[in-house]
């Protein structure tokens, strides 16, 4: 039992269980606040009855329509430990591809530490593929060596061909993202 | 505007709508904002809607946010429901969340229930309009609503106005995911749960047509109890039972819980991590129901034993797990913690604090990122008066930015009142960066938010930073931080003076939004399965606020007066310009005087609260320095030597002859202080740490009373700083006098005899406190915590319980320095304070 609503300014006080996860990142407010300004439609919260919340996605549109590259993206995807196993990802995942389509973004991608199996068969199991590996996408705050990412994507409908999701041969570095 | 004349496009436009909105919002008078510039705004708007212009999404929730701000919810809903209302398409159910929203405003109840259950049959699983959904529901009942024959038929749709038609209706939805092979949909069986309370709550005997709540939860233990959030789901309808049902309750559901593995100790365990998940689901709800806490001490330590088996046994479900992954047993590990504290708390053993701690470090060595294990050994370690090891900790929850806000307090409450000053600095340097960084931010995203057209975003933005600004964390950082820069170096490293000069503070400024203050704390961050009469209460969360609050103000006022005292060093002459020269005396005598009774008047309010004896959750709130601080005599005696100011400021005026009443009562006040100080010392006094009956006991009040020893000495040596500034030039106006006179036999004046006799007396505390610190350390250095007889069934429970043992000694012989260090350069001063 889920409510599923916008992520306000004031869930940043409430979100501790979720982001006490290692693998969550909290960033600085200006972050958050630019996504709220930019893309308010894509910054969904799942709220349990008792009024904890349960997990949240934050994501944007970007990339060029011309060279078929305007696409969603998700800047992060988090569930709190206790709520996981009820679809939840799946169900943020699915409103964020659902919202893409409607801007006409012809894919969904994401970056994932390949470290995380987990996660990376979830997506898998989503319908994403790797796209390609970013090297060093990840960088350790600890001393501990910078982490690759997998670039992983998903076509929309608007991407008849499926043109956007053959991977690449091989990997690229963080600076030849557009 | 002059933009849109230039270039008639709709954004120059929409923004000096939004200017006039942003006005209206930040008005002071409220009245203007209602009568002239919303309904210029929206008189703005309805110009293009007439012309046809309106084009973006944004526009039209601008148009949204004037009518609904100017309460023209009416007009607000034919937007939305009209053509424009098609434009908002960005947000999903943007259109039906927005009408849903009106109608609850308008109170249309057939149109809020007809709403919401069509957006129900859509998405069963979406909580949020359940409520609405039942609340209408019960408002057209106690309105009598009838259904209207024909015609006027409700635009959303069809009315469900009984109890009975509601209750199918969810009925209907539960079928529907009964019949579901997998995957089925919490949310209509709450929904049933969450009918029969509110039925209940009505009173209404129509609850029984939903059936009897322990059947309809054993139904949902079936279903999802081998979901981890099966217990927070449950957790809030457990009141439907009546108590008696409670142990029936447990067992009915161990039913559906498969243990077939046999283990040691006769234990049973689960076969794969779904039955795991069932059990555990189970044992919580056990502790929700307050079974664990009826039981006897026994009972509790042999509940422990199974909890601590089940947890082990289930580590080899996670074999394989990464380091970022929790372990599937670790909640097992955590309630049996829980139930160790109970005891301890119950039974005051600190075996049960010692074996608490072990198991905790057992945890965390299996499961290295378990958040809440770490908090919990936080939260320890702190009431034990060890923060040594929560600097690691805290430091390895990887917590940022508004998280200093939020949990940040669990590091600052003890910090610097445990006596570790270094960490303290440290940690109320984290926050306030946050803090001073958000006062800097926040204009460049309302910017952005204007240029995106998020319109609605902008109050919520404001909202946000006035949160911060005001929030309680931040005053009490920002004020800790500058007590804590002059415990450390006001006349050791900088004179006072000179300290106080490099901070941003006046003795009449004060900056602390008393009115508006913001409690951002997070006090529900640790897990809890306690039942609802143990849980934190809005009314714990009030007391604490209040408490906290009168905390800070002791501190500010504290803060303030040693600033006024610092301004007072100086000569007129070379006063800093906030303190009004022009008037001289007699504005420095109402400042004090104010300061003055505002701390009395404190004082006399921290006392009435301390008297209370207000008891928190132990995992809720932490108790603020108030009570003990108090209890010690810290607070009284640091109040009588700031008080001390005003009888120096008149010596000073009137100098050292006809002044003997005077001077009698300034070294009556000179040897009260050292007693008050010598009753703080004395409450010192004691093992920290000692063995008694082959059990490791603390005893941390002694290092909290120490510190506040620290802290009013600090104050008293300032002081006598200030003093001894008076008494020179006095003292040798006086000697010139003599010499003129010829005078070779003159007693000294009382007060500078008083004087010379209270530096004495504070160069003996000083050395009776640093013996008594050489004293401890030594003691505690020889403390061989190997020889302990620890009880643990296994050698590396021994050795974890051992390792926590040793993190604390190591703490107190840390804080023993810090403060031993500090206060042997405060002695050093004493030297300057010859006269």
């Amino acid at each position: 039992m889920t409510t599923l609503r916008p992520f306000t300014c004031d869930d940043l006080f409430k979100f501790n269980n979720i982001n006490l996860d290692p693998l969550t990142e909290t960033y600085g407010i200006p972050f958050y606040l630019q996504y709220l300004a930019h893309w308010p439609e894509y910054f969904i919260v799942a709220e349990a009855p008792g009024g904890e919340l349960m997990g949240y996605i934050m994501g944007k549109a970007e990339g060029s329509v011309a060279r078929e590259e305007w696409h969603g993206h998700v800047t992060a995807l988090s569930v709190a430990p206790e709520f996981r196993r009820l679809g939840l990802a799946a169900k943020l995942m699915e409103m964020l591809e659902e919202i893409s389509e409607r801007k006409g973004g012809f894919f969904v991608d994401l970056f994932v530490r390949v470290s995380n199996q987990v996660a990376v068969n979830m997506y898998k199991r989503l319908g994403y593929s790797v796209y390609r590996t970013v090297i060093e996408y990840y960088s350790a705050s600890n001393g501990e060596p910078d982490e690759d990412a997998y670039d992983m994507r998903k076509a929309l409908s608007r991407d008849t061909e499926k043109k956007s999701i053959v991977p690449l041969p091989h990997p690229v570095r963080p600076e030849d993202i557009e | 505007m002059a933009l849109y004349k230039i270039v008639p496009k709709n954004p120059y436009y929409f923004w000096s709508v939004m200017s006039l909105v942003m006005q209206a919002i930040s008005a002071q008078d409220e009245k203007l904002a209602q009568t002239m510039f919303l309904p210029l705004a929206e008189r703005m708007v309805e110009k293009m809607v007439k012309e046809e212009k309106i084009e973006a999404e944004a526009e039209v929730q601008l148009y949204f946010m004037i009518l609904e701000r100017l309460g023209k919810c009416v007009e607000a809903l034919e937007v939305i429901r009209g053509p424009l209302g098609e434009k908002l398409t960005s947000e999903l159910q943007s259109r039906e969340n927005k009408c849903m929203m009106l109608y609850q405003r308008l109170q249309q109840w057939p149109e809020c229930n007809a709403l919401a259950h069509k957006l129900l049959l859509k998405n069963p699983d979406d909580w949020q309009f359940y409520p609405s959904y039942f609340d209408s529901l019960f408002h057209l009942i106690d309105q009598s609503w009838i259904q209207p024959e024909e015609g006027d038929h409700c635009p959303e749709g069809e009315v469900h106005h009984t109890v009975a038609e509601v209750v199918r209706f969810v009925e209907e939805r539960i079928k529907g995911e009964d019949g579901k092979e997998s995957h089925s949909l919490r949310g209509p069986y709450l929904a049933r749960l969450e009918l029969m309370h509110r039925l209940r709550k009505r009173g209404c005997a129509e609850e029984r047509l939903l059936g009897d709540p322990f059947e309809l939860m054993v139904q949902f233990f079936g279903k999802f109890g081998d979901k981890p959030c099966c217990i927070t789901d449950l957790k809030i309808y457990l009141h439907l039972l009546p108590a008696e049902q409670h142990v029936q309750f447990i067992n009915r559901l161990s039913k559906a819980v498969p243990l077939r593995e046999q283990g040691e100790e006769g234990f049973s365990f689960p076969e794969d991590t779904k039955a795991l998940q069932r059990h555990l689901c189970l044992c919580q709800l056990s502790r929700a129901l307050g079974l664990n806490h009826s039981l006897d001490v026994d009972g509790k330590l042999r509940l422990i034993t199974e909890l601590k088996a089940h947890y082990r046994y289930g580590l080899k479900f996670g074999k394989n797990a990464v380091k970022t992954e929790l372990q599937f047993s670790d909640m097992y590990c955590l309630m049996a913690a829980h139930v160790y504290i109970d005891l301890w708390t119950e039974t005051g053993d600190e075996n049960m604090v010692w074996q608490c701690l072990g198991l905790l470090q057992e945890g965390l060595s299996h499961s290295a990122s378990n958040a809440q294990f770490k908090l919990l050994l936080l939260l320890l370690y702190c009431r034990l008066g060890a923060f040594e090891p929560v600097v690691d900790l805290y430091s390895s929850l990887d917590a940022k930015h508004v998280q200093h806000d939020t949990i940040g307090f669990l590091l600052t409450r003890y910090a610097e009142s445990l006596g570790q000053f270094a960490a303290a600095s440290q940690s109320c340097n984290f926050s306030l960066r946050f803090f001073h960084s958000n006062q800097k931010d926040t204009s460049e995203y309302i910017i952005q938010a204007y240029k995106y057209g998020a319109f609605e975003k902008i109050p919520e933005f404001i909202a946000l930073r006035n949160r911060l600004n005001q929030s309680l964390h931040f005053a009490q950082v920002r004020t800790e931080r500058m007590l804590l820069d002059l415990f450390l170096e006001a006349d050791i490293v900088l004179s006072l003076e000179e300290s106080v000069r490099a901070m941003p503070l006046s003795a009449e400024d004060d900056d602390i939004p008393w009115d508006n203050m913001r409690d951002n704390r997070d006090l529900t961050v640790f897990t809890s399965w306690d039942p609802k009469e143990r849980e934190l209460t809005d009314e714990h969360r009030l007391r604490s606020l209040e408490e906290e609050s009168v905390w800070l103000r002791l501190r500010s006022l504290t803060l303030r007066l040693l600033t006024f005292l610092a301004g007072l060093g100086h000569t007129p002459s070379q006063q800093n310009s906030k303190m009004s020269n022009e008037n001289g005396v007699g504005d420095k005598t109402s400042v004090l005087g104010s300061l003055l009774s505002q701390l009395n008047q404190t004082l006399q309010t921290a006392a009435q609260l301390a008297e209370k004896h207000i008891q928190y959750p132990f995992l809720g709130p932490p108790a603020t320095r108030l009570a003990p601080a108090l209890s010690s005599g810290s607070c009284q005696c640091q109040a009588a030597a700031l008080q001390l100011s005003v009888h120096l400021q008149e010596l000073e005026t009137v100098g050292l002859d006809e002044s003997s009443e005077l001077q009698t009562q300034i070294c009556n006040s000179f040897k009260s202080l050292v007693v008050q100080l010598q009753e703080i010392l004395n409450k010192c006094k004691g093992d920290l740490l000692e063995m008694k009956e082959s059990k490791l006991k603390t005893q941390p009040s002694l290092l909290e009373n120490l510190i506040f020893f620290v802290e009013t000495v600090c104050i008293v040596l300032w002081m006598a700083s200030y003093c001894a500034k008076i008494l020179r030039p006095l003292k040798t106006g006086l000697q010139k006098k003599k010499k003129k006179k010829k005078d070779s036999q003159t007693a000294l004046p009382v007060v500078v005899c008083g004087f010379q006799e209270l530096t004495g007396s504070l160069q003996d505390l000083l050395t009776q406190a640093l013996e008594h610190i050489k004293g401890q350390e030594t003691g505690m250095t020889a403390l061989k915590l190997a020889s302990l007889t620890l009880e643990g069934p296994t050698q590396e429970e021994v050795s974890f319980m051992q390792a926590a043992m040793d993190k604390v000694q190591s703490s107190y012989l840390r804080s023993l320095q810090e403060v031993g260090d500090l206060l042997k350069k405060r002695a050093e001063t004493i030297k300057s304070l010859k006269i």
